[in-house]
């Protein structure tokens, strides 16, 4: 059983001219829109205004860029897990729908995309704001006397965040859930398996690849997300997106935030990596087919 | 599994009433009636769209009929969920969980019923000795071949010694020499074990060599449930005729007892002919080409023919022939001792009076 080579889908060797061909353009733009300015950015980090590592001290020993950072990650983890918890029982019901049902719940997962993050970000804004639907309801009822703080908070940065990154937490499980054969589900009932007990043994480690997949992709995003903390986050809370947005346009200290960018990166490169480390998909599939 | 506790019928009795499956304005499976003893081996045998599977799926569960019961020893289980209903199955492809060892996989019905772990891998490994697999425990279902596959789901199916045992075309996956293998191996489990097994297959062979009793199914009705050998020799009725083996289908005018091929011979049939009643009129004549024999033209009893093909295969050889009308009849006859024939001759046909059927015509 040995792994199939670079060049082989399906079996079929396909030319190194064909696999040129089809992955130069996506190669192209990650070296000039990716690696290119971020060796750019990490170069300044280190090279201006002389060879140094005084940012990356700097980084590192004032407490308020930690706290940052441990902050950032904490959301970043929060709005992962909200996802998740929130994105499963979606992607199993649309993954057990057919016909128009099934049609009707991708729209509703789709449809965000119509529109820009900053759209359904302001949306939060004013569902949120002092004299919002949401602070006036919540007094219509008498839960509260006066309006409460929503807006500029930790809580409404992870809200709107778990709103926009959740169709890339469905997707992948939804994905993973359609892949499973329906037999196997069954087998699992003739076995013995109630429907609970069914899902918890055989679909979720099944789809465990999506559901990490969709993870890694909502965390990782959510890390480094600019514009949803930037409008409904507190202002003395931020998260490091922010923070190097600052330190570029309003102290214009480029070399700080190349460093600030530099830990983010190395950040999620041990992340990424010790996921694909402890998770070894291919391993739990029972090695490659 | 050890054999000394299983005495000689450990399986249930299962009893299909009047079954009746539709899905929209089809009726998948119409009115099936069927009475499966304890112990015993039915195959259900028909073309794809008979319904055999649908039959399957009801016994096991995950079909819920539009009419009728399911009653498993006694028991009303027409409403009851799958996994509430202890049968063991075996699906077409395998369905091993991917992501389980297949002692895993063996062991997972006893780990839904609470077996402890220890028990478990021990009765896990007993199963994969009963299908020769022993030793195969730590492996993954991936690293295994086909047949050793449908092993496993065979060792996982009864590890909990169910009393019904379904198959749903368990074999049709594998190579024609492993599934011969993989005939007997289930033939011997099922003796063994003495559990009532119902086999969904639409290859015949497989179906004679296996099951006490073979239930033929078309356009979800139930057509015939006979012993291998009555089925073969004298089917009910002209679908199962045709279904089964080989069969030459002559029309003939039937008087009630005398019966005349189309510008030919007529013949006298016997009173063991008719299965059932058949009006006056025209009828099928049907006979198996291996019961059929030649000799020379204008010999007294025999149909004048004009012999078109000698196909010869190894052990047999197969004559083609014509009728006056044109209405071609096949022989099978041993190759040792054939006399000699070429296409062109012309030959007088006869069989033994035992191996003529007359069937309604339109029976079909």
């Amino acid at each position: 059983m040995s792994a199939p080579g670079f060049f082989e889908a399906d079996g079929r060797t396909m030319s190194r001219g064909t696999v040129l061909m089809l992955m130069g353009p996506f190669f192209a733009l990650v070296i000039f829109v990716f690696l290119y300015p971020l060796g750019n950015l990490l170069s300044i980090s280190v090279l201006e205004p002389q060879p140094t590592l005084e940012h990356y001290q700097r980084v590192v020993e004032n407490p308020v860029y930690g706290r940052v950072l441990f902050r950032t990650l904490q959301i970043a983890l929060l709005v992962g897990v909200l996802s998740l918890a929130l994105s499963l029982p979606v992607a199993v019901l649309m993954a057990n729908s057919r016909g128009p049902k099934a049609v009707f719940l991708t729209a509703c997962i789709l449809l965000p995309f119509w529109s820009s993050v900053l759209v359904r970000t302001a949306a939060w804004a004013i569902l949120l704001q002092r004299n919002g639907i949401i602070n006036q309801s919540l007094q219509f009822v008498g839960i509260t006397d006066e309006p409460m703080t929503l807006l500029y908070t930790q809580g409404a940065v992870v809200i709107a965040m778990t709103h926009v990154l959740m169709p890339f937490m469905v997707l992948p499980i939804y994905g993973a859930l359609r892949n499973i054969p329906a037999d196997y589900g069954r087998a699992a009932a003739i076995c013995g398996a109630g429907p609970l007990r069914s899902f918890w043994e055989v679909t979720l480690p099944l789809a465990m690849p999506g559901i990490l997949g969709g993870f890694i992709l909502v965390f990782l995003t959510a890390l480094g997300y600019f514009i949803t903390p930037a409008l409904l986050g507190s202002p003395q809370e931020i998260m490091i997106a922010t923070l190097i947005s600052q330190q570029m346009r309003e102290n214009l200290d480029w070399p700080f935030a190349a460093a600030l960018v530099g830990v983010l990166t190395l950040i999620v490169t041990v992340i990424t990596l010790a996921f694909s480390k402890v998770f070894r998909f291919d391993r739990m599939m029972g090695g490659r087919a | 599994m050890p054999r000394e506790a299983s005495p000689q019928t450990n399986g249930a009795s299962i009893d299909i009433r009047a079954l009746e499956k539709r899905f929209g304005n089809v009726r998948a499976v119409d009115d099936v009636s069927l009475t499966i003893d304890a112990g015993e081996f039915v195959a259900l045998l028909g073309p794809s769209g008979s319904g055999k599977s649908t039959v399957l799926m009801s016994i096991a569960g995950f079909e819920r009929p539009s009419a009728g019961h399911i009653i498993i020893d006694g028991e009303d289980c027409t409403r009851l969920p799958p996994h509430k209903r202890n049968i063991g199955m075996v699906f077409q492809h395998y369905t091993l969980f991917p992501h389980l060892s297949v002692a895993d996989n063996v062991a997972f019905p006893l780990k839904m019923r609470g077996v402890p772990k220890a028990e478990r891998r021990r009765q896990a490994e007993a199963a994969l000795e009963t299908v020769r697999l022993a030793g195969y425990g730590d492996r993954m279902p991936k690293q295994l071949s086909g047949g050793q596959q449908q092993r496993v789901a065979l060792a996982r199916a009864i590890v909990y010694r169910p009393r019904v045992l379904l198959m749903d075309e368990p074999l049709s996956a594998l190579d024609k020499n492993l599934r011969e293998e993989m005939q007997l191996e289930i033939k011997r489990l099922h003796s063994e074990l003495g559990l009532t097994v119902v086999f969904v297959t639409h290859d015949q062979g497989e179906a004679l060599t296996m099951a006490d009793r073979i239930a033929i199914l078309k356009a979800g009705k139930l057509q015939q449930v006979s012993p291998a050998r009555e089925l073969y020799e004298r089917p009910s009725n002209l679908f199962s005729a045709g279904f089964i083996g080989e069969m030459n289908m002559l029309p003939v005018d039937w008087d009630g007892n005398r019966a005349r091929l189309v510008e030919g011979e007529e013949i006298v049939l016997p009173d063991e002919a008719r299965l059932a009643p058949v009006k006056p009129g025209r009828a099928v004549l049907a006979v198996r080409p291996e019961r059929m024999s030649y000799t020379q033209a204008g010999t007294a009893g025999t149909w004048a023919a004009t012999v078109r093909d000698v196909v010869y295969a190894g052990a047999g050889t197969l004559l083609i022939t014509t009728l006056a009308d044109g209405t071609e009849v096949r022989l099978r006859i041993p190759s040792a001792g054939l006399q000699p024939v070429s296409p062109g001759d012309r030959v007088g046909l006869s069989c033994p009076p035992d191996a003529l059927l007359l069937y309604p015509q339109g029976d079909a």
